[in-house]
Parts: C-alpha cells; sequence; structure tokens
C-alpha cells in the first residue's frame, strides 16, 4: 500500500454549479410570470403555455427539480470527493447523470407548457419522464455509493447520511407515487383513486418537501457552514441524533396536508402528531447550525457566504416551527387553501434552499477558480436586496391568506354569507402586487450574483482536477484485538449487486402483496356513477390546463364551505377519480358541486371571458378550446384505461358505444346552448369541459336522502367556524 | 385504504434499511471518536500537495537528520 | 499553505514559547522572529516549517507540547527487539505494519492535524489514524523503508512521546462491548414503529377496516419480538443472577413486569381482543436501556485500574559484559545489572554498585525531598533517579518487590448494594400486595375479572420508573462532574460520596504541588554579588534544592565554577570566580550537629556564613478555604510520609479536631482507614502516588489525585484533576444532591404509578392510557431529573460542558 496522488473532479461540479444559476433564474422567472398573472390575466397573451394554470407547474418543478436539483448534485459532487478523499466513482457516470438531469428538465418544462400532466402536484411529468428520472436517479445513485465504496477516509461525516438517505428515500418516493397506467404517449392514470390517490400523492408530496428540499440541503448545511465558518460544527453528536430521528419522523407527516378532507380521522390525526414531532428534531439541526457560528458573529459581518448560510438557516427554523403549528386542525381549517400555505413554503424555498444555494456558490466559486470573489460588496447587496424580497413575499400572501381565510368564514346577523367569493380576492390584490414585487426583488439578487459570479470566473483560472494525496483505506484493519476485512463489499461488486437486487425485489413483494390482499373498503355510495365518455374527455382537459391549481374539489365540513358550495365531500364520491382533483389552493372557488348551478351557456360565456359573467373576475379566458377539436379517437383508450383500473363500465362499452354516448351527450349540451341562442362549433373541447363541470357533485345530490343521512353518520359533522 | 398498506411496507422497509445502516456504522467504529471527524473536514483546503517527485530523495533525508537533533539535544 | 512567518508572535511582557506557549526562561531561543523556551521546542518547528506542516500553528494558539524535559535517544531501542515491539503491532505483511500508541499528550486539533500527517514528516509512514477518544493513534508504514523504533522517535520528535509501560505487554486492552449500543438501537426502531402501529387504533381506526387493524397489530406484534428476545436481555440477566444470590434486585419486578405485559398482549393480539401493551413494553424497555447506556458511559481515556504495571517501564537497559542492551522487564532477574538513566525508574529492589544515586521516593514513600543513597546500599523498586547515570544490581525480582508486594495485596470488601435496589424491594411488595387485593376483591364479585385486574397492575407499577431516575440522575451527574475535572468509576460511587463521614487527606502531591519547593532566606541581607556566587554555584549542582535555590535566585548565565565538588547528600562547594561558595546541609556548611526539623540550605561565601535558606513545600491555592468548609461537615485526617515539619500549618488549616499524622508508611496509612472504618466512619480517601495505593483501595472512596490529564494515578474509585481539589466540597455536596434527585423524581414516578392503578384495579387499563402514562412518566422523570441536576450543577457554580475555545480552527 503506497500514499495515492488523485484528482478531485470539479468539472461536473462547475457544470451543475452553472446549471444551477441557469435554472434558477428561468424558474424565478417563471414564478414571477405567474405571480403577475394573478392580478393581470391578460399575461398568458392567450396563449395556451404562458397561462397560469401551465406557468405554475412550470415554476414548481424548475425551481424544485432543476435549481435545487441540481444545487443538491453541485454539493453533493463536490463535498463527497473530499469527505471521501475519492474522486467521483465514474466521470462517464457524472457526465451523464448531468445531462440526462439536464435533458428531462427541458422534456419537462415542454411538457408542461404543452399540457402534457398527470395532474398531481409536484408530481407532474408524464410517465415516460417517470421513468427518465427513475434510470438518472439510479445512475447518480451508483455514482455516489461507487465513490463511498472506494473512499480512502474511513469514516462517513454525517452529511454523507445525509445523501444516502436522500437516495434511497427519494427513489421510495418517486417510485410509489409514479405507479401509473400508461394510455398514451403522453397520458396515464394513477392506479389508486380519489382518496387513496390522494394519500399516496401527499405522502409523496410532503416528503419531497423533506427529502429533497431538507434532508441533502442538511448535508450541505452540515459540510459548508463548517468550511465557510473554519470551524466545526456545534455538536457532532447532536448532528447525528438529528438524522436518524428526522429520518423516522418525517415519513409519516404526509396525511397534513389533508386535514377536514375525505380522508379517515385517523389517518389525518397520524399526520398531525408526526408533524408536531417533527418540531424536535428540526430545530435541533437549526440550533447546531447556529451554535456553530458562537463566538464567530464578527465573522458573519464581513463574509457573504455566512451572512446567507445564517439567514438559510433562521429560515429552516422559521418554516420548520410554522409547519407543525400549520399542522395543527384548528390552524389548518384557517389556513388551508389560502396563500398562507404559499408564504410558508417560500420561506422554505427562497430563505432555506435559496439562500443556501447561493451561499454554497459564492463559497465553491472563488476556491475552483482559485480566486478571490470579484465583489465583496456585490454579494452584499445581492444579500439584502435577497432579504428584502424575501420579506416583501412573505410578508403580504401572510397578510392576504389569513384576511381572505376570515372573509370566507364571516357572516352577516341574518346568517348569510358576508362576503360573494370574488370580493375575497378582489380585496386581495394588492397583496398580490407587492409580492411580485418581493419577487422580483429576489430575481435581481439573483442576477446580482450571476453576474458577480461571472466576473469571479472570468479573471480566475479553473482547477478542472484538483491534486490531492492520501493513502487507500487498508483491506485489513484491527481495531482492539478484534480484526476484520474492512471493505469486503468493494472485493466483491458483484454479489453485493445482486443481493441488493434481491433484496429489493422482496421488499417490493411484501409491500405490493397486502395491498391485493386487503380489499379497499371506502364507504361507497349507491348513487356514484362513473363518468361518460365526454365528461371524461372534459376531465383530461380540465387537467391538462391545471384548473386544479385554482380551484379545489374538497368542500371541508365548516359551516361556511357548506353555506357556500353545500353538502359537505365524502370518501366515496372519489371512487372513480383517476387523478383525484382536490387542488391545495383556492384562488378560485370551490368546484366540487358546480355540477347544475349554472347554465351550460353561463360556463360557456364564462370560460370565453370570465369577466363579462364575473366582473373583475381574475380568471384568464381560455379562447383556445372554442377552437379545438376534441379527439374522440382517445376515447376507447381512456375507457379501456378506466376499466383496467377498476371503473364498472360494462364490458365491451369502449369499442364504439363510448363514443355513441359522448356523441349523444355532446349534442344534448348542444341543445341547451342553442337554447340560450349560443352556436358552440361541433365537437369542440369547450362542450367536454362543460359536460365535466355540469358533472361535479351531480350523484349525491341525486342519492336517495337516507343513504346521504348514512353517510353523514361515518364520523364527521358539521362544525361551525 | 389498501393505500395505507403499500406506504405503510415502503415506510417500514426503509426504516428497517436504516436500521441495518445504524447497526453497520456502530460495528464499523463510526460513532466511536465525536472529537475528530468534525475537525477532520476542516484540513484538507490547507493540504499541500507534493511535486510530481513523491515524498523521498533529498527533502526526506534532510527531515531525518532533523528528527534526530530533536532527539539528540535533549 | 501558509507560510510559518506569516503567524503571530505574541509580545507581551512575559515572552512565551511560540511552540508549546510555555513561559520562557532567561535565555529565550530566538529562531527568525520566532522564540522558543527550549531547543527541543525550536527543533519541532524547525521539523514542521520545512515539512509545510504550519497549519498546526494556525489551528491553535501555541498547541505544542513543552520540550524542557523530554526523554533520552536510546529510549526507544527496545524497540528493535521483535518481541518487546509486538505489543505495540496490530498487522504486518510483507511490506506494511500497523501500529497503535497511547499518546497522552493529545490535547487539540492541531494535534489531530499533525499526527494524522506523519506521512509528510517522513516518507516511510503511509497513513496514520488518530482516535481521540481513546488518545491513540495507529500508524501504517512500510517497515522496509522505517524501522517501528524510528516512528516512536518521528513522534517524540514531534513533541508525542509515546507512553509505553510494562502493561502492553499484558496486550489484552479491554475491548468495549457494543451489544448495549445495538439493543438500544433494536429497541428505539422497533418502538417507533410499534407507537405508529398503534396511533391509528387510539385515533379511532374504526371496525370499518378490520383487514388494517389486522395488519397494524401483526406488524406490532412482530416488531415486539426483538425487544422481548434481545433486547431486553440485560434484565434477565441481572435479575437471575439477583435470584441466584438470594437477592430481589431492582431488575426482577422488572422482567416480571416486562413478562406479563408481553404475555397478555400476545394473548390479545392472538385471540383478537385487542391491541395489546407492545408500545407500553417496548417503550419502557427502550428507555431503561437508554438510561443505562447514559449511566454506564465510561471515560475512555482514563483507567481506574491501573496497577504497578503501568508505572513500570516496558524495558530497562541491562549490563551484559560492560554492554548496554534493551530487556523487557519480566525478563529481569536476581544478579543482573541495570543501568538505570537520570529519571527513570528502579524497576526492582537492588543493590546500588556504582554511581552516585539521589533517589526521589516521593511517589512510593510521600518524601518529598531525594534521598542520597551510598554505594552498597538498597536501593527499592519506585524510585526514580536524579543525576547521573547508576548501575543497580538486582536482589528482587519485579514481582517480588516490595513495591509490587504493597501493591498486589488483595484486599476483599463485600459488594454493597445501592439504596435503589433496597427501595424497588418495598415498592415490589406494596405492588404485589395491590395485586393481591385486586384479586381477591374481583373473585368476591367478578372473577373473570381477576385476570385482567392482575396483569393490568403489574404491568402498570413496575419500578421501571425508578431505575430509569437513578440512571438518568447518575447519568448527568457523573457527565457533569467529568466536564469539573472529577471522573468518577461509576455510578454506585456518587452514592458513597454522598455518605461519607471521614475524609482522609495525603499531604505531598495532594495539598503540595509535586516537586515544587519555596525557600525563604534568613540571615543578614545578600550582596548582588554573593548572590550571583550562590546563583552560579547552584545552577551547577543536580539536588532539587540547589536547582530550586537557583531558580529563586533568578540569574543563571552560565560562568565556570573552579574546584566544584559536589557531595551527595551535604552539599557543594566550588570558587565563582575568586569568591568560594558553600551550599548545603547545616552540618556540611557551619558543622553544628544541631538538628533542624524543617529543611533548609545554609550558604557561606568566603568562609563567612551570612544565613540560610529555609525551604517549605509549595501548596496549592486556597487550601485554607475549602479545608474549612469541609472541616464543618466532615471530620478529618492527613497522613504524610514525610516529615512533621510543617505540622503548626496544617493544624492551622485543618483545625485542632483533626489528626495529623506524620512518616506515615504506606502500611501506616491503609490500617489507618481500616481502624477508621471499624470505628463505623466511612472514610474517603484522598491521595496520589503509589504510597496511597493501598489506602485508596481500602477507603470507601478513593479518590486519586492526578496532576496533568494525562499523569497516572493507582487504582481508585475516581480521579480528580489536582487543579479541582479546591471544589472538592463542591463536588461533594453535589453528589448528595443526587440522591435527593432521585428520590424526587421517583415520588413523581409514584403519582404516574397510582394513577395508571387506578385504572387497573378495575381491570379495564385500556392500551391508550398505558401508552399515555409510559411516555409521559418516562418523560417527564428524565425532564425532571436533567432539568434539576443541571440546575444544582449551576447553583453550585460547576461548568455544563467543556467548551473548550482551543478547538476552534483557524482565523
Amino acid at each position: 500500500m503506497q500514499i495515492e496522488k488523485f484528482y478531485y473532479d470539479n468539472r461536473t461540479v462547475k457544470w451543475f454549479g452553472y446549471a444551477v444559476m441557469f435554472w434558477g433564474v428561468v424558474g424565478m422567472l417563471a414564478g414571477l410570470w405567474a405571480a403577475v398573472s394573478m392580478y393581470y390575466p391578460a399575461m398568458n397573451l392567450g396563449i395556451p403555455a404562458t397561462t397560469f394554470g401551465r406557468m405554475r407547474p412550470v415554476h414548481t418543478n424548475a425551481v424544485i427539480f432543476a435549481f435545487v436539483g441540481n444545487g443538491i448534485f453541485m454539493g453533493v459532487y463536490y463535498s463527497l470527493q473530499r469527505l471521501c478523499k475519492a474522486r467521483m466513482f465514474s466521470d462517464t457516470l457524472s457526465r451523464i447523470h448531468f445531462w440526462g438531469w439536464q435533458l428531462i428538465i427541458v422534456a419537462g418544462a415542454i411538457t408542461l407548457w404543452a399540457g402534457k400532466t398527470t395532474g398531481k402536484e409536484y408530481a407532474e411529468l408524464e410517465w415516460p419522464l417517470d421513468i427518465a428520472i427513475a434510470v438518472i436517479w439510479i445512475v447518480f445513485g451508483i455514482n455516489m455509493f461507487g465513490t463511498i465504496i472506494k473512499r480512502r477516509e474511513s469514516h462517513l461525516y454525517v452529511a454523507i447520511w445525509f445523501y444516502i438517505a436522500t437516495w434511497v428515500t427519494v427513489a421510495m418516493l418517486h417510485i410509489v407515487n409514479s405507479v401509473e397506467l400508461p394510455v398514451s404517449m403522453w397520458k396515464s392514470y394513477p392506479v389508486y383513486a380519489g382518496v387513496q390517490d390522494a394519500l399516496v400523492q401527499w405522502w409523496y408530496g410532503h416528503n419531497a418537501v423533506a427529502f429533497f428540499l431538507t434532508t441533502p440541503y442538511l448535508g450541505l448545511m452540515y459540510y459548508f457552514l463548517p468550511k465557510a465558518a473554519d470551524r466545526p460544527i456545534y455538536s457532532y453528536r447532536l448532528s447525528i441524533i438529528h438524522f436518524w430521528a428526522l429520518i423516522f419522523i418525517y415519513i409519516w407527516a404526509g396525511p397534513h396536508h389533508l386535514l377536514y378532507t375525505a380522508l379517515p380521522d385517523w389517518a389525518q390525526s397520524l399526520g398531525v402528531v408526526f408533524s408536531v414531532m417533527l418540531i424536535a428534531p428540526s430545530w435541533g439541526g437549526m440550533l447546531n447550525g447556529l451554535f456553530t457560528l458562537r463566538g464567530a458573529w464578527d465573522k458573519v459581518k464581513e463574509e457573504p457566504v455566512l451572512k446567507f448560510l445564517v439567514v438559510a438557516i433562521t429560515c429552516y427554523g422559521m418554516a420548520t416551527f410554522e409547519g407543525p403549528m400549520l399542522s395543527l386542525k384548528n390552524v389548518n381549517a384557517i389556513s388551508h387553501f389560502t396563500d398562507w400555505t404559499i408564504a410558508h413554503v417560500h420561506i422554505g424555498a427562497l430563505g432555506w434552499n435559496g439562500f443556501l444555494t447561493f451561499g454554497v456558490l459564492y463559497w465553491l466559486v472563488p476556491r475552483m477558480w482559485n480566486t478571490p470573489l470579484y465583489s465583496k460588496k456585490l454579494a452584499g447587496t445581492h444579500f439584502w436586496v435577497g432579504t428584502l424580497g424575501i420579506v416583501l413575499y412573505a410578508v403580504p400572501l401572510y397578510w392576504a391568506g389569513f384576511t381572505q381565510s376570515m372573509m370566507w368564514k364571516s357572516f352577516t346577523p341574518e346568517g348569510q354569507l358576508r362576503f360573494q367569493f370574488l370580493e375575497t380576492v378582489t380585496h386581495i390584490i394588492p397583496m398580490y402586487v407587492t409580492r411580485s414585487i418581493g419577487g422580483a426583488l429576489y430575481i435581481s439578487g439573483a442576477l446580482i450574483m450571476v453576474y458577480n459570479l461571472f466576473k469571479t470566473i472570468r479573471k480566475g483560472s479553473f482547477v478542472a482536477n484538483e491534486a490531492v494525496e492520501a493513502a487507500p483505506l487498508p483491506a485489513k484493519i484491527a481495531t482492539h484485538g478484534r480484526t476484520y476485512w474492512h471493505r469486503w463489499i468493494e472485493r466483491r461488486p458483484m454479489q453485493m449487486l445482486v443481493f441488493s437486487l434481491i433484496v429489493v425485489a422482496i421488499g417490493g413483494m411484501i409491500e405490493l402483496i397486502p395491498t391485493f390482499l386487503v380489499r379497499s373498503n371506502i364507504p361507497t355510495i349507491t348513487s356514484v356513477k362513473p363518468y361518460t365518455p365526454l365528461e371524461l374527455q372534459g376531465r383530461d382537459i380540465y387537467i391538462r390546463e391545471g384548473c386544479y391549481l385554482c380551484h379545489s374539489q374538497m368542500v371541508r365540513p365548516f359551516r361556511d364551505e357548506v353555506a357556500r358550495y353545500g353538502e359537505y365531500s365524502k370518501a366515496g364520491e372519489f371512487v372513480y377519480d383517476h387523478p383525484f382533483q382536490w387542488g391545495s389552493k383556492r384562488t378560485g372557488p370551490d368546484l366540487a358541486r358546480v355540477g347544475g348551478k349554472y347554465p351550460d351557456s353561463w360556463h360557456f360565456n364564462h370560460m370565453m371571458d370570465p369577466s363579462s359573467m364575473s366582473p373583475g373576475s381574475i380568471m384568464p379566458s381560455y379562447g383556445w378550446l372554442f377552437d379545438n377539436e376534441l379527439d374522440t379517437s382517445r376515447t376507447e383508450k381512456m375507457v379501456r384505461a378506466m376499466q383496467k383500473l377498476g371503473v364498472p363500465y360494462p364490458d365491451g362499452y369502449a369499442m364504439e358505444q363510448a363514443n355513441k354516448d359522448l356523441a349523444a351527450q355532446e349534442k344534448n349540451i348542444h341543445a341547451s346552448l342553442q337554447s340560450d341562442k349560443i352556436h358552440a362549433g361541433s365537437n369542440k373541447e369547450i362542450v367536454a369541459l362543460i359536460a365535466y363541470l355540469q358533472r361535479l357533485g351531480k350523484d349525491i345530490k341525486s342519492a336517495p336522502k337516507e343513504q346521504t343521512a348514512m353517510k353523514d353518520a361515518d364520523g364527521r359533522d358539521v362544525m361551525g367556524n | 385504504m389498501s393505500a395505507i398498506i403499500l406506504l405503510l411496507g415502503a415506510s417500514l422497509s426503509v426504516a428497517a434499511l436504516f436500521l441495518g445502516a445504524f447497526i453497520w456504522s456502530v460495528r464499523h467504529h463510526q460513532f466511536d471518536d465525536g472529537f475528530s471527524p468534525p475537525r477532520r473536514i476542516l484540513f484538507d483546503d490547507h493540504q499541500p500537495v507534493s511535486s510530481d517527485t513523491p515524498l523521498n530523495g533529498p527533502q526526506a533525508r534532510v527531515r531525518r537528520t532533523d528528527i534526530n537533533d530533536t532527539l539528540n539535544q535533549n | 499553505m501558509v507560510p510559518c512567518s506569516h503567524m503571530a508572535t505574541t509580545t507581551d511582557k512575559k515572552t512565551t514559547c511560540d511552540h508549546c506557549g510555555d513561559p520562557c526562561t532567561i535565555h529565550p531561543i530566538k529562531w527568525g522572529e520566532k522564540v522558543f523556551c527550549c531547543e527541543g521546542c525550536r527543533t519541532v518547528y524547525q521539523l514542521l516549517d520545512r515539512s509545510g506542516l504550519c497549519d498546526y500553528y494556525r489551528l491553535n494558539e501555541k498547541p505544542g507540547l513543552s520540550h524542557a524535559h523530554s526523554s533520552r535517544h536510546e529510549k526507544f531501542a527496545f524497540l528493535d527487539d521483535v518481541k518487546m515491539a509486538a505489543p505495540f503491532i496490530l498487522f504486518q505483511d510483507a511490506q506494511e505494519t500497523h501500529a497503535r500508541w497511547y499518546l497522552p499528550q493529545m490535547h487539540c486539533s492541531s494535534c489531530l492535524y499533525l499526527l494524522e500527517n506523519l506521512h509528510r514528516l517522513d516518507p516511510g509512514v503511509i497513513a496514520s489514524r488518530v482516535d481521540f477518544a481513546a488518545k491513540e493513534v495507529t500508524v501504517l508504514f512500510d517497515h522496509s523503508r522505517i524501522r517501528i523504533r524510528q516512528v516512536a522517535e518521528l513522534l517524540t520528535a514531534a513533541g508525542y512521546e509515546p507512553y509505553v509501560s510494562l502493561r502492553d505487554l499484558g496486550g489484552t486492552k479491554p475491548v468495549g462491548t457494543r451489544d448495549n449500543i445495538y439493543r438500544l438501537g433494536v429497541a428505539g426502531f422497533c418502538f417507533a414503529n410499534i407507537m405508529l402501529l398503534s396511533f391509528p387504533e387510539y385515533f379511532g381506526l374504526g371496525t370499518s377496516e378490520e383487514a388494517l387493524r389486522g395488519v397494524f397489530r401483526g406488524l406490532n406484534l412482530a416488531l415486539s419480538l426483538p425487544v422481548f428476545f434481545y433486547s431486553a436481555q440485560p434484565f434477565y440477566r441481572n435479575a437471575w443472577s439477583g435470584l441466584r444470590t438470594r437477592f430481589l434486585n431492582i431488575d426482577a419486578p422488572i422482567v416480571l413486569a416486562i413478562l406479563v405485559t408481553f404475555a397478555r398482549s400476545m394473548y390479545e393480539v392472538l385471540s383478537g381482543t385487542g391491541p395489546g401493551y407492545f408500545d407500553s413494553m417496548t417503550g419502557i424497555v427502550f428507555f431503561m436501556l437508554a438510561g443505562r447506556m447514559l449511566q454506564d458511559r465510561t471515560h475512555r481515556r482514563l483507567s481506574f485500574e491501573r496497577d504497578y504495571r503501568s508505572y513500570f517501564p516496558i524495558a530497562v537497559s541491562v549490563l551484559t559484559e560492560g554492554k548496554e542492551t534493551p530487556r523487557s522487564l519480566p525478563e529481569i532477574q536476581c544478579g543482573d545489572t541495570l543501568l538505570i538513566h537520570h529519571g527513570e525508574l528502579i524497576p526492582a529492589d537492588g543493590i546500588l554498585t556504582r554511581g552516585q544515586a539521589l533517589i526521589d521516593y516521593s511517589f512510593v514513600t510521600g518524601e518529598s525531598l531525594p534521598i542520597p543513597k551510598e554505594m552498597g546500599e538498597l536501593v527499592y523498586a519506585g524510585g526514580k533517579q536524579t543525576g547521573a547515570a547508576i548501575e543497580v544490581l538486582v536482589v528482587k525480582e519485579v514481582a517480588q518487590s516490595y513495591l509490587t508486594q504493597l501493591w498486589n495485596r488483595q484486599e476483599n470488601k463485600k459488594e454493597e448494594y445501592s439504596f435503589i435496589h433496597v427501595l424497588s424491594r418495598q415498592f415490589t411488595y406494596i405492588v404485589l400486595a395491590v395485586a393481591v387485593c385486586a384479586a381477591v376483591y374481583w373473585w368476591a364479585y367478578e372473577p373473570a375479572r381477576i385476570v385482567n385486574a392482575v396483569t393490568a397492575v403489574l404491568i402498570v407499577a413496575c419500578p421501571c420508573a425508578l431505575l430509569l431516575s437513578s440512571t438518568f440522575t447518575n447519568g448527568n451527574i457523573l457527565r457533569i462532574l467529568g466536564n469539573n475535572g472529577l471522573y468518577l468509576r461509576n455510578a454506585r460511587v456518587i452514592e458513597a460520596i454522598s455518605t461519607t463521614t471521614h475524609i482522609v487527606f495525603d499531604k505531598t502531591g495532594t495539598l503540595t504541588l509535586p516537586g515544587d519547593h519555596v525557600l525563604t532566606y534568613k540571615g543578614r541581607p545578600l550582596e548582588p554579588a554573593e548572590q550571583r556566587a550562590i546563583a552560579i554555584l547552584a545552577a551547577q549542582s543536580t539536588h532539587p534544592l540547589s536547582k530550586a535555590l537557583a531558580h529563586h535566585l533568578e540569574m543563571a548565565e552560565p560562568c565556570r565554577v573552579l574546584g566544584f565538588k559536589e557531595i551527595p547528600g551535604k552539599g557543594a562547594e566550588g570558587w565563582v570566580d575568586g569568591t568560594h561558595v558553600m551550599i548545603g546541609s547545616r552540618r556540611f556548611v557551619t558543622g553544628s550537629r544541631a538538628i533542624t526539623t524543617d529543611t533548609r540550605v545554609y550558604v557561606r561565601v568566603n568562609g563567612e556564613y551570612p544565613g540560610y535558606f529555609c525551604c517549605s513545600s509549595h501548596y496549592r491555592e486556597g487550601i485554607a478555604r475549602w479545608m474549612h468548609v469541609l472541616r464543618g461537615r466532615y471530620s478529618l485526617s492527613l497522613l504524610s510520609g514525610d516529615n512533621d515539619r510543617e505540622r503548626s500549618r496544617l493544624e492551622g488549616w485543618m483545625g485542632k479536631g483533626s489528626r495529623i499524622l506524620f512518616n506515615q508508611s504506606p502500611e501506616n496509612k491503609e490500617m489507618y482507614i481500616r481502624h477508621l472504618q471499624r470505628l463505623g466512619e466511612r472514610v474517603m480517601m484522598v491521595g496520589d502516588g503509589l504510597n496511597d495505593a493501598g489506602a485508596l483501595r481500602q477507603s470507601d472512596i478513593g479518590i486519586a489525585v492526578a496532576d496533568s490529564g494525562n499523569s497516572f494515578t493507582p487504582a481508585s474509585h475516581a480521579i480528580l484533576d489536582a487543579t479541582q481539589i479546591r471544589h472538592l466540597p463542591v463536588f461533594m455536596r453535589y453528589c448528595r444532591m443526587a440522591g435527593r434527585i432521585i428520590i424526587a423524581s421517583f415520588i413523581l414516578s409514584i403519582v404516574y404509578n397510582i394513577i395508571g392503578l387506578s385504572f387497573a384495579v378495575r381491570g379495564d387499563l385500556s392500551p391508550l392510557v398505558a401508552a399515555i402514562l409510559m411516555p409521559a412518566s418516562s418523560l417527564s422523570i428524565l425532564l425532571l431529573t436533567y432539568g434539576s441536576a443541571t440546575w444544582a450543577a449551576r447553583r453550585l457554580g460547576l461548568k455544563l460542558s467543556t467548551a473548550d475555545e482551543k478547538d476552534h480552527v483557524g482565523d
């Protein structure tokens, strides 16, 4: 054994760094666009792609998977090599990983703009991309574990544990949540329906936050904070406990996104309990981070990197304190469906993820190009502009959320709802404006950084391969009398691979088998019938246009919601909803019971020009729905798929009967429009959409009284507040 | 709620995986010494790398004499 | 890499060494703009400078270790002998060797940095790895390029001389068992998941979801098995060993509770009548294991089990036909001639055959001044030679020598059980009584409920709470005391300290600073010239008193002394530019035969006798104060191996009431302790060195005083950092509080028990109630104990954490 001279691969880190800056700006601009269109609907320029309903998923996916995703990879590829005292396992894999991921991002952006979406928040990408993501993620995994195995430093620093946890958990989440049935190249339906789909989705949704936006960044914090402060982490023991505690608890916090919904009460309570428990490890981590700087605050004053990290950690603390609060039922009753939630996540996104990424960039670039930062002053400016941006973003939204919620819930002495829904929206528009200004500030900050780093890069000389010396780990280690083989895995890579595959396979079986044994026992409602083919078509359009991003389909058992929308939603109503469309935000009113509320003509005009029907509405007009032909060739596939998923259409229904019924129903709608002097072109998408909207919440109304009464018995009763 | 079973299975198997990881790390003395690891990561930046001539030859001899000085002068 | 010239040199009034930070002597060594206290420090600096390891200095302020007194060159010669090197070698193959050494000097991140960059100091070294907690370094080196001896010397050169003792030959280091950690991990995992899977039912997972409920219960059952069969093992074992010795210790009722809970839960789940109490069971096991863990956490770098072998060198130089060869100690036989160098330990009783011995027995007898020995006199093992090398003819083998005998004398103390166990026994009887009553009651009214009620009672009311409160309290107290420099061997010591009635002190090295003397001059004032002359003469002599004198007069610019003559045990004389100077004993200098009780150095300049220097031991700071505090509460004694010249002073501190005995042999001390114990006293002995070993072991609590983290202490119940001795009263008070804290938290837990029992006796203890009570009580106990321990510590002004600023890196 000899001391080996080897090189750290900085090139991959550089690429990911560039990607972070690029996608960061793109994603934020998309966000800004969406933010503006919330008070200036014409912002969509009448183009489908730029409408809020499609811009918003582009924004969320871009910042989460492009900006933060590349941020994770940048940080991991830099720190992992140094922590393991080894070059990344394979340069080829690194390259594949990088380009693969960027490809997915581009494809994702394009498909989302084109309206190809699963309609499940934060998992909008369609099945081919889901597969691509899985593949690239595995490439990343091999590269990471390969590096860990051939490391020259025996101790696995706590950051590495966070990376490992990230990889394992995200892999699991992605696979479980993407169990879907493809219908065509760019369309698929999730296996689960309604309540179950919602549970899986939010189990995933919350853990995506936990294991994509939190654990990897905690790993980065545990590496870059000590480096930047040039002092060891306050308590290493605490950091280890932090890790193990977080891992266990996070998994189960998901259901708190579904409080007061049709999800069984016990599952909701479970979510609450675990969310509340989360505060302990989270704050443990935050304090550990801040205490690391004890006695170094003088450094924080003049070191921009530390400034960013401090704010990031503080925001982490705030967000992880607010989270559990929001998951308390009575708080959630106020905050849910409002902008409060948006403010909450942006404290995390802009503060924790954004600022930590900026800090890391400011730290990395000068080192990899070995030259001092072009301008500390500019970095300082970025810091203040960014911080101001966060404040201007969050505060108005908290205010907006709270105000709107209060308005929704307020009644006149006579027991009438005090405000029309639209009033509550127009009332908070000023807040929306301020929010977009905050966002704009934040972006300009990011642009200052890009300029600053660009100048730094220009004057520095890039060190693509950083030379290091270290001895490999001895194959045989003796510790206090006991000797054992240290890296037996490394000596049998093949067996190890096979072994792990078998383990995974068995695990999968164990997971899936009981799923089929235990029959789903959602209390069914006999009057709830499958959607007609036309409605199915309409539903796909509803999903394509991202209506669920502004309109919920879930009436919670509150006096005001029942008064405003009608009877609260029951689990049994959604058994045919693949996917569920409960939504998470009410920029517009809830649609769960909109069926039959207005005449077809109302919807027709409303979709053509919303403000004509409801003056002051911030909903954009969907002109293209009146020109696009309805693709009836898809009907058969759709129905078949639904049958596969257990929706009880009669046998052979898909063949031609489906389209026959479709045509028939279309004719009826045309007729009713005619009666209002409206002539819709034949076979247009708008008709299908109207059909779907008119169907929403109808079944249960038509249900015989005693049946719904029986439904009421299943636990929940209307609560006044 | 058959979905629960799926989620449960997934979560449990992952949890079990981490239990395994925990046992591995204890067995491999990962947590024995809480002092060194957090400090070790701070050192790598200060590592000067010897020019391509490996660490023997003239310099090395110089050093060996140093050591003897140190010992001799006591 | 930071060039060394960039590092800051503090040049305050008192220049300190840029390497080790020690105050520089009268003539500091300059090197560039650096200042060093000694050649040693300079060369180390030079070494690191050339190897580009100057971050060593960047990481911490003056992190080095003083080289003022380090060992001789040949010290590690013995490592050339394969047999003697063996104990340090972990692994060896054709090219490389892995060797491990104990480096007590390790203290900061700079040490870590330097020791893990050894390969930059020598091309032969491949890598080196530090285990800071154990203060060990493992060096991987290419033995074709560097010999193991050279590695040891490399370490020494860098300022980290490996500590090698005869003990290393013994080989077997205690293997720290990890089973408990695994047990804890498994218990934690199962507990957490069982809790998760139990919640749905508590939150009202209705009959609508039969299937799910079945799955949950099944999983719970499965998850509880590892806890029951694996994690809980220690409790079974303890309980069983207790029962075998006819003693109902605290584990017995706990095991009973675990068994009952498990059995009943099994029944409920299998019969489908209920979810069982798996979460309570696993939870309690988890918490109790955690408590035990906290309490049993040991100070890895300290050893309370040292025997003489830790003090003896692993090898000595034996003279065979005039040639000096290292030989391992066990191989020394009667008739061998040993060559003992300055500062080396005499390993075996023998006869002085050459050289003038001036032997420091302070460690063995407590006598503070070295004793001169003439040729032919018997020298005992354990003494340290000061001055030139001597030759000793071995008459007794190491194992038989006086010292070893003294050490190995076996004491037979009966194992005492903590009051916890006694308490738990009463508790158990009460619980059983309650159970019986419940049984009788239901037998009368509704026999069907008997089993329910009885099992419920046993499930709820187990003294786990008591175990938790004691383990967590003790754990915290051990930790906090440790942070303050008092390291206890185990938790039982806390209780023992709190019940102490009588404290016995040793003088030399315990109350006094070892090998440090205070000189006060009596007589007509000396002229500078005279002072200078005396100082110069004194500087020539090796006798500690002369050294002290030279230091006291603080002028030592070298100057030749003509006709220098030193008569060991008497004094020295010589001509310092024209003046004849004499220093030494009264008899040697003045010729008078009068005997003085105190130690004096008489001087004579050109035949005229101006006066004498009176020498007294240097006592630690503020003895008067803390002695006074102790006096109030405990009866005190002082045993000194030294003569009684300082009686009056000591009496002043310890008060008339306390016994002060001088010229005490180690046996005397031990007998005195025994005597006190016979009088029913619970004795705490505070001492250092071998001479107290017997007493320390005999006493109920033996506290060994260690002068620096790495100095060696005899077997004892506790090790006290000498600089902290002034806090002794505080420490003892803190220990007394422990008992109260435990009782308090136990009472709290009783409250929970009563609540639980009120449900249990009625035979309707719902799993939910149990699931709430168990963690609630455990957690509140945990908080109470932790909180009160911390609060008490703060009130007594104890440090809560060892956040040493030395650790921070950079600037």
